[in-house]
């Protein structure tokens, strides 16, 4: 059984920190020097309950004016990290569109089910297809803060439950968090869709056996 | 010995855990930075080691192994020894070469090459130049935050001199070398506060003026040699002198260091006491540096930091102690030396440590391991000039041997089921595959275990590998399995083959994965040697393919590092002192003083002890076969040491090529040299060749081969504590040059990485390297500083340090002249092509008075030019006519048919008809009514003439980003353009209501696609395929249904090249071919600079990791990344040789205007528009609702405050379309 590899798109507007996110988490431990242009710059394998993925990030920091792009960057994820700093009300609320993007571009591409029916947001039902986790990062300038914890949580109630975490990039609080707790979404969907189809009775993974050594 | 193999093959072949007992480990938070910069080579000793007998090996009982026990094993570049050790006196004394282990006194510094795991450590003593190997738990790591610097220096010198011994004299044509060590020296003068001679100290202190008059002339006396190395390189003599000058540069150097470390020593004791005792320095006994041993990183666990400086102060109050003279043991370079420099506060501190770490790492490491893996440290190498000399048991080099290997059979490996060949090749292949992988498996482990913080990267890594291959071999498993019970053909079906080549592929990536890792952790703890294993698994382990899993599980655990770690047993030498007891350091400093009488210590017992086994062991034939096949010794309180030192070296000295051999035969064998000159120093340091070494060596035994040299190292043993000595060097060499000689310098405030490359320094001596007086400064340098220096300084301040610079340096035609002109030309260069008027005016002032005040006075006509450019270039700020970089002139060129090498347009006269009647409003017209070639031509120019004006400073520090009065309009518009772009895509498809117009609207843009693709125009690219690959143009099933497969064959290739997947692979690579002009797709540089400018911080410790002492410097390398990134971006700034057609370009420009002020840039109503076009399939929402209507009634349920919101966000995108220039 090969390990799983699973494709993670971090959005949110400019400034929020995301790409600090996505380097603190990438790097694992702080690097002197770090370089973003080779090929592995944005993969990490991780453990998450057991089972060893591989995770690759995408993450459009610089490019979020690039508006037409967005939806190639959406189509290629299975999950996403939806940013915002608590500083600023503004990148919460651009959220909003960039979530709705995402919604319509995952229900066009599976075609089968009818986009919108008469639910309303709020129906935790919908949520389910679309692994999500909403950030609120720079948690570490609480003096700063302009959105408050409840604000942010109602927002991702009204998102069908998404899970709400405050993060901070700097200080390295919650980042691995963030990204496990998406993986985990996306692994129990992943199940969720192969339930019965071929899965093959596993062992528990956690100490290989190999015939051959 | 028989029982000691017989136990070794018991234990598990994986299992290892040694490490080199050097443990002291001061402190652990700066030595790996130091490893960086300092470890750039070693190579060339690596060989050289092989040829030099080993050392002694010190015996011991587990117990003392344990003690031994790092807590965290990193590489130490200097040792001091707080004990004499004197293996062989007689021996040593007589014949230079014979002696293999070098005798240590009490204070000497060692320069540490590599560690045994055994604790002897290959060094060489700076007091004298030999080299040899000591034993290490007779020393302490030697650090103090003053004398670091210079330390740092002479590590670097040192490796200099080692690369030019085999040949690579160019950076001696320069003296820029030598600054690091006066940098060094400043430094260490400026932190003892003893900087100039005037000084309080220095006034007050006649042994410390002394030491200081001593330490200037050897400063001198190397600056000097240096010079004179200089000429000899310059006049191209033949490279024979070059040698002996290269030997006199070190040793100038280590007799430099030694006398700073007394120097230091005396300070420590003296100028912080306060207490001058004029009187005798040699009765002196220095104080424990302040912040050296009692560093808290030392013992952070177990012992406070004040406890430390409790035991210095105690032993300040205890009387002083007489140590060496009494000692009969000690040579008479021992006896002569007054200086104090036997510590024993810092000793006895020093010796709790093992203690300490006992108690800490006992669990860490069980006791009873048996390895037969032989390892040393080294220092690691990244030179990559002598990577032939290199040795093949470093660890890096076996992980590097092993990847390799590993690859090519795995690459075999899926080459054979590309071809889907069948078992018996297969077989083997497999087999192969695994036993490389296994191989470098196990070399992961070793590294993996001889790292005391047991990276977790790298274990998961390992892990990672681990599980992949197992995957490789079930896959392997089970193409064998079905044919076997068939027993039919061994066909393999492609499923089972594709999975079998994934499976080989993701091993392959985390094989990757494990050797970066792997390497960090070299790079942390040092390199490292290490026996090649008898892998006689490799056989038997494929053997046992098909058989069940259970069989072998057993042996794949042993790869698990845990559960090796359980059974291994590790037999670490005892130290030489084991009978001592080891009270804790409070103890012995107030009680009880460390071995006052050398004798009635258990060390000249022990080495008393070692004389008798060696002796024996003279005659004794298998003295070289236990040596080589010594992996790990048997416990030693019984059986006496042998030393295979003399014999060895009796044996081969008269006869070196012999010697060469019988090494080269041995590839674990270990080396070391000798004595007391440096031609013992020289013997072993060269030595590539036999004939090398056979030159060296005659010349080390032939005394009048060079008289000179010889001279230079008897008074450089001798000079050391003899104040007559120090007189007559200092009224020689120290004068009113003094001043000269300590030219003011920040060379020792900067950073280098491991090619040497500047990453970081403060700004003066950033400044410093762009006015260098030796040489040209490096052009990157320069051109990397003028573009990102306004991110970490100010114009004014840059002019003032400039300033200073001119200032400080002096006027003396060897030195100061030149820099004061580059200095000029620095502001020359400035004010005429990187001079941004808007931040840098404000340096005008500044820039003015220095050129017609100091610079005038000092260098006339640069004064005047300077001051003319300056009101140049406020006449021009006046007439806003900012000069810009020439580079940019050329940028904006037209091309018109006349020129040759131009396509002609591929345009009819009734399309430009068409075009001017569209122009005027009169009519109408669409993108299928003109060539595709030329569209994407006329489409090129425009984006093209749009990224050619985009300026370097539009991309530092993420101006791009700015919500507001962002200055980087070109890269905006650049963004502005591909949004419309891709948004006129969609729009021409979308409001054709025909599905074959539809379709062959898609068919167009495929081909304009491939055109720019052709024309490098990934920009462009980009934007089509997003638009045709978005979900309102993807879900037209029936247009699609219409697209000829040609087309959407060509759009499938289209779209892999256009992959944003694994960072924009493809479409890098493409871009590293591009020669031609090229428009580049802007967005992954963004994302680039975003992630360099917040991934790295703009600061840096000077000395790697964090400490109280530690300044931070600006990170150059950051700037340096960026600007990077933005020379490739500028460098495909290139106009295309294309023609323009105005008509078209006036027409598209129209519509792609159309696109910006339309509203509808709103993804959504393009969606509207796609479903009201084809509608949903699933009937019931058709019926329940038209999409429109569906939409708004999404859209209700959005907060009022979000819409709002959005609203004002397209307004605000609209404010910035509106801003810009491109239209």
């Amino acid at each position: 059984m090969s390990q799983r590899e699973y494709h993670i798109v971090v959005l949110g507007s400019g400034g929020v920190g995301k790409s600090c996110l996505t380097a603190q988490f990438v790097q694992n431990v702080w690097i002197e020097s770090y370089d973003p242009t080779i090929e592995d710059s944005y993969r990490k394998a991780i453990e998450v309950d057991g089972r060893h993925v591989i995770l690759e990030i995408l993450d459009t920091a610089g490019t979020e004016q690039f508006t037409a792009m967005r939806e190639l960057y959406m189509k290629t994820g299975q999950g996403f990290l939806l940013v915002f700093s608590i500083t600023s009300m503004n990148s919460l609320y651009e959220l909003n569109e960039l979530r709705e993007q995402i919604r319509q571009i995952k229900e066009a591409s599976k075609g089968t089910r009818p986009l919108f029916t008469v639910l309303t947001y709020t129906d935790p039902t919908l949520q389910d297809d679309v692994p999500m986790v909403l950030v609120g990062n720079k948690s570490d300038l609480e003096d700063d803060r302009a959105v408050s914890r409840a604000r942010a949580f109602k927002t991702s109630q009204d998102w069908g439950g998404v899970p709400y975490y405050e993060a901070s990039a700097r200080r390295r609080a919650n980042v691995d968090e963030v990204f496990v707790d998406l993986c985990r979404q996306i692994i129990m969907k992943d199940r969720r869709e192969h339930k019965r189809p071929h899965r093959q009775p596993t062992k528990p993974r956690h100490r290989p056996r190999c015939t051959i050594l | 010995m028989s029982d000691f193999v017989l136990d070794s093959n018991d234990t598990d072949k994986h299992a290892s855990a040694l490490v080199a007992p050097l443990n002291i480990n001061k402190s652990p938070k700066r030595s790996r930075s130091r490893e960086q910069r300092l470890s750039r080579r070693s190579s060339s000793r690596a060989q050289s080691q092989s040829q030099i007998s080993p050392p002694l090996t010190p015996r011991s009982s587990r117990e003392r192994i344990e003690r031994a026990v790092p807590s965290l094993p990193v590489f130490h570049n200097y040792l001091r020894a707080f004990y004499h050790f004197h293996p062989s006196s007689t021996v040593s004394s007589s014949t230079d070469e014979s002696s293999i282990t070098v005798p240590i006194s009490q204070g000497d510094v060692i320069l540490v090459h590599s560690v045994h795991p055994n604790g002897w450590a290959d060094g060489t003593l700076l007091a004298s130049g030999a080299r040899g190997w000591l034993p290490t738990n007779y020393c302490e790591a030697y650090d103090h935050p003053s004398i670091r610097t210079l330390l740092n220096a002479l590590t670097n010198l040192w490796d200099l001199v080692r690369d030019g011994e085999n040949g690579h004299l160019l950076v001696f044509t320069k003296q820029d070398y030598v600054r690091g060590m006066i940098g060094g020296v400043r430094f260490f003068l400026d932190k003892t506060q003893c900087l100039t001679r005037d000084s309080d100290l220095i006034v007050a202190h006649v042994g410390l003026r002394r030491m200081r008059k001593g330490l200037l002339g050897d400063l001198s006396s190397l600056v000097k040699t240096a010079k004179r190395l200089q000429d000899v390189l310059q006049s191209n003599e033949e490279p024979v002198p070059v040698f002996d000058h290269l030997d006199e540069l070190i040793l100038k150097g280590f007799k430099l260091v030694t006398r700073a470390v007394r120097f230091l020593d005396i300070w420590a004791q003296d100028a912080v006491s306060l207490s001058f005792d004029l009187g005798d320095a040699s009765n002196n006994r220095p104080l424990t540096p302040p912040s050296d041993t009692a560093d808290s990183a030392v013992q952070p666990a177990s012992l406070p930091n004040h406890i430390n400086t409790d035991v210095a102060q105690a032993t300040e109050d205890a009387s002083p102690v007489s140590q060496t003279n009494t000692t009969p043991a000690h040579d008479e370079q021992d006896t002569t030396l007054s200086q104090p420099a036997r510590n024993l506060a810092r000793l006895s501190v020093a010796f709790s440590i093992p203690s300490d770490s006992e108690t800490l790492q006992s669990p860490l490491f069980p006791p009873g391991f048996q390895s037969q893996t032989k390892r040393l440290s080294h220092r690691l190498s990244y030179t990559g000039k002598s990577q032939g000399v290199r040795k093949e048991n470093l660890a890096s080099e076996r992980l590097n041997i092993a990847h390799d290997s590993f690859l090519g059979f795995i690459g075999s490996f899926i080459g054979l089921h590309l071809q889907s060949r069948s078992s018996a090749e297969l077989t083997l292949t497999t087999q192969q595959a695994v036993v490389a992988c296994r191989q470098f498996l196990a070399v992961l482990e070793e590294i993996w275990e001889r790292d005391s913080r047991r990276s977790e990267q790298l274990q998961q890594a390992r892990t990672v590998m681990h599980a992949r291959l197992t995957d490789l071999v079930h896959a392997t498993k089970n193409m064998f399995s079905d044919p076997e019970a068939d027993t039919g053909e061994e066909v393999v079906t492609p499923d089972s083959g594709k999975q079998l080549v994934n499976a080989a592929t993701s091993c392959v990536r985390s094989a990757g994965d494990c050797v970066m890792k792997a390497r960090q952790v070299i790079e942390r703890i040092g390199d490292f040697e290490f026996e090649h294993e008898q892998n006689e698994l490799s056989q038997s382990i494929f053997d046992h393919i098909g058989q069940p899993a259970e069989q072998h599980s057993q042996e794949l655990d042993h790869l698990a590092p845990s559960e090796k770690v359980e059974e291994a047993e590790k037999p670490l030498p005892a130290p030489p002192s084991e009978e001592r007891s080891m009270p804790p350091p409070l103890l012995i400093s107030e009680s009880k003083p460390l071995p006052e009488v050398p004798q009635e210590s258990p060390i000249p017992e022990n080495r008393m002890s070692l004389q008798p086994a060696s002796s024996a062991v003279i005659d004794s034939p298998t003295v070289s076969s236990f040596r080589s096949s010594r992996i790990s010794l048997p416990p030693l309180q019984q059986v006496p040491t042998p030393s295979p030192a003399q014999p060895n070296s009796s044996d081969f000295s008269p006869s070196p090529a012999s010697v060469t051999q019988r090494f080269f035969a041995k590839s674990d064998s270990v080396n070391a040299s000798v004595a007391d000159s440096n031609s013992s120093y020289r013997y072993s340091m060269r030595g590539d060749t036999g004939s090398v070494i056979s030159v060296a060596s005659t010349r080390a035994t032939t005394p009048d081969h060079s008289p000179a040299k010889k001279r230079s190292s008897q008074t450089l043993v001798s000079s050391f504590g003899s104040s007559s000595e120090l007189r007559s060097m200092t009224s020689e060499d120290v004068s009113a040059a003094e001043e000269h000689l300590l030219e003011t310098t920040h060379a020792h405030e900067l950073v280098h990485n491991k090619e040497g490359q500047i990453t970081g320094g403060s700004l003066p001596a950033l400044i410093e390297q762009l006015t260098t007086h030796e040489s040209t400064p490096d052009m990157v340098f320069v051109s990397t500083f003028f573009l990102t220096f306004r991110l970490f300084t100010t114009p004014v301040e840059f002019a003032q340090c400039l300033i200073n610079r001119f200032d400080y340096i002096g006027d003396s035609p060897s030195i100061g002249l030149p820099v004061r002109l580059r200095v000029y030309n620095i502001f020359k260069g400035w004010l005429e092509s990187h001079w941004v008027a808007e931040s840098d005016s404000a340096a005008l002032g500044v820039i003015f008075s220095f050129a017609t005040g100091k610079l005038r006075s000092a260098i006339p006509h640069a004064g005047k030019r300077l001051a003319e450019l300056t009101s140049k270039i406020t006449e021009i700020r006046a007439g806003s006519l900012v000069p810009r970089m020439a580079s940019s002139l050329s940028k904006t060129s037209v091309f018109t048919t006349a020129d040759s090498n131009v396509p002609t347009p591929i345009v009819r006269r009734s399309q430009l008809n068409l075009l001017k009647a569209c122009n005027e409003g009169r009519g109408q017209c669409t993108i299928l009514d003109f060539d595709a070639q030329e569209l994407a031509r006329q489409l090129t120019i425009i984006v093209s003439k749009l990224f050619c004006s985009i300026q370097p400073e539009e991309l530092l520090a993420q101006e791009w980003q700015k919500k507001s009065g962002s200055k980087a309009v070109n890269v905006r518009a650049m963004t502005a353009l591909s949004n419309d772009l891709a948004n006129l895509v969609s729009d021409s498809i979308l409001h054709l209501e025909e599905p074959k117009k539809r379709s062959e609207m898609i068919k167009q843009w495929v081909k304009i696609g491939m055109f720019c693709l052709e024309l490098h125009n990934y920009d462009s690219l980009m934007a089509i395929v997003c638009s045709l690959n978005s979900s309102m143009v993807q879900r037209l099933k029936k247009t699609w249904e219409l697209v000829t497969r040609n087309t959407k064959i060509r759009f499938e290739e289209l779209k892999n090249i256009t992959e944003v997947g694994r960072n924009y692979t493809v479409l890098r690579q493409r871009l590293q071919t591009v020669m031609d002009s090229c428009v580049p797709f802007v967005g992954f540089y963004l994302t680039d600079l975003t992630f360099i400018d917040e991934g790295n911080s703009t600061t840096r410790l000077l000395h790697g990791e964090s400490g109280a002492d530690n300044a931070s410097v600006i990170n150059f390398d950051k700037y340096m990344k960026s600007a990077r990134i933005i020379d490739q971006i500028q460098s495909f700034q290139k106009p295309y040789r294309l023609a323009a057609v105005p008509e078209m370009q006036e027409w598209m420009e129209s519509q792609i205007d159309r696109m910006r002020k339309s509203d509808q840039a709103n993804v959504q109503s393009y969606y509207r528009r796609s479903l009201l076009l084809e509608p949903r399939e699933t009937p019931q929402v058709v019926r329940a609702a038209p999409p429109a209507i569906i939409e708004d009634s999404n859209r209700s349920v959005l907060t009022a405050e979000s819409r709002n919101f959005s609203k004002e966000k397209f307004e605000f995108l609209n404010f910035h379309f509106s801003g810009n220039p491109a239209k």
